[in-house]
């Protein structure tokens, strides 16, 4: 199967690979699997707590080219937006942007759930933050 | 509608005789193969070529333990679109999941991923030039517990697939009968990550793939 020139350019020059320091309160993480192919991708996200718009963002994905590609434009695509401009994202907009072929639109749908969950793991963390914070301003009983 | 078990004439049971099976494909195909209708009308010739297709996949697909299995799922869970043409069924077999909408457990994704970051470690080892004796030994211990982890997969499915068999000749009910396929369908959810694992330790031993994959 032929990739399309974009894929083959994201595959060969990933953009953003790495990690980002899981424990980070500011950090999301999105680790998901396609369990068609079974392949594996996390996705970080680190968002500026004063501005929360996403100011890094880095993945690492264990798949096809068409895996890696749809994690690696995720990224760029991520950087530099709001958190529900992030949540706006949808497969399709990988899908049209990669040319991928009907058999790797999977590939696309795995980056989507990948920032959802990388975004709904940085909510729970802000979510426990803001609670530890109410225990500890709890008067001593 | 017709499925795969009923056109073989056999029961919804995933321990098959495969001489059995042999056997029953042989009578059939002799039965419909569109050589003995060359004489026949348009029509007939026509059922007689999708019959003998039909067979050829129903075959094809119960003879293999593992695609036995899948279609079994498909039969009986079903698609979500709820697409009931086993033909298609046939098809979406090679990509689809066995049972849509269900997630591999975290933990297994965390396991593979960091087994996957240890093979590319091991990888550069080798490629700076570490001794063959250094970085195989490191990947005969990352080889470890996946391969036990398959081997308890294996033990699983082979587990579940007699219960499944025991259900069927007792007439289980259908909520018992579910739950034993829903144990199957994740231990398939999980399959191909383990394959894929083994799949590249092994590549990066130089040893032969064994028939893993499917």
């Amino acid at each position: 199967m032929a990739y399309s020139s974009k894929v083959i350019d994201h595959y060969e020059n990933p953009r953003n690979v790495g990690s980002l320091p899981k424990d980070d309160p500011n950090v999301g993480t999105g680790l998901v699997g396609a369990p068609e192919c079974g392949d594996v991708m996390k996705l970080q996200v680190k968002i500026n707590p004063a501005t929360k718009v996403i100011e890094d963002a880095k993945f690492k994905t264990f798949g096809c080219g068409s895996a890696i590609a749809s994690s690696s434009l995720a990224t760029e695509w991520l950087k530099g937006k709001t958190v529900d401009e992030a949540l706006a994202i949808r497969n399709t907009d990988i899908v049209t942007e990669l040319s991928l072929p009907p058999v790797k639109i999977h590939c696309s749908v795995l980056a989507e759930d990948a920032i959802k969950a990388a975004i709904s793991d940085y909510r729970k963390k802000q979510g426990a933050a803001a609670a530890a914070v109410d225990q500890a301003a709890q008067p001593p009983a | 509608m017709t499925d795969y078990f009923t056109f073989l004439g056999l029961s919804r049971k995933l321990g098959i005789d495969v001489q059995e099976l042999d056997r029953r494909y042989r009578a059939l195909s002799r039965q419909f193969h569109p050589d003995y209708f060359h004489n026949a009308s348009p029509g007939e010739r026509r059922v007689s070529l999708e019959r003998s297709s039909y067979l050829n996949d129903a075959y094809r697909t119960l003879k293999n333990p593992i695609t036995r299995i899948e279609y079994l799922l498909k039969l009986e869970v079903g698609s979500p679109q709820g697409s009931d043409d086993p033909q298609s069924d046939a098809a979406q077999l090679k990509h689809g999941t066995p049972l849509p909408g269900r997630k591999p457990p975290a933990s297994l994704l965390e396991e593979v991923f960091a087994l996957n970051e240890e093979l590319g470690e091991i990888r550069e080892m080798r490629d700076r030039g570490a001794a063959p004796e250094e970085w195989q030994a490191r990947l005969e211990r990352a080889q470890q517990p996946i391969e036990a982890k398959r081997i308890a997969h294996e033990a699983e499915i082979a587990a579940l697939s007699s219960q499944w068999d025991a259900a069927i000749d007792r007439d289980a009910p259908l909520d018992h009968r579910h739950a034993i396929l829903e144990a199957l369908g994740d231990r398939f959810l999980e399959r191909n990550y383990i394959s894929n694992l083994l799949l590249g330790i092994e590549r990066e031993l130089g040893v032969e793939p064994s028939a893993l994959g499917n």
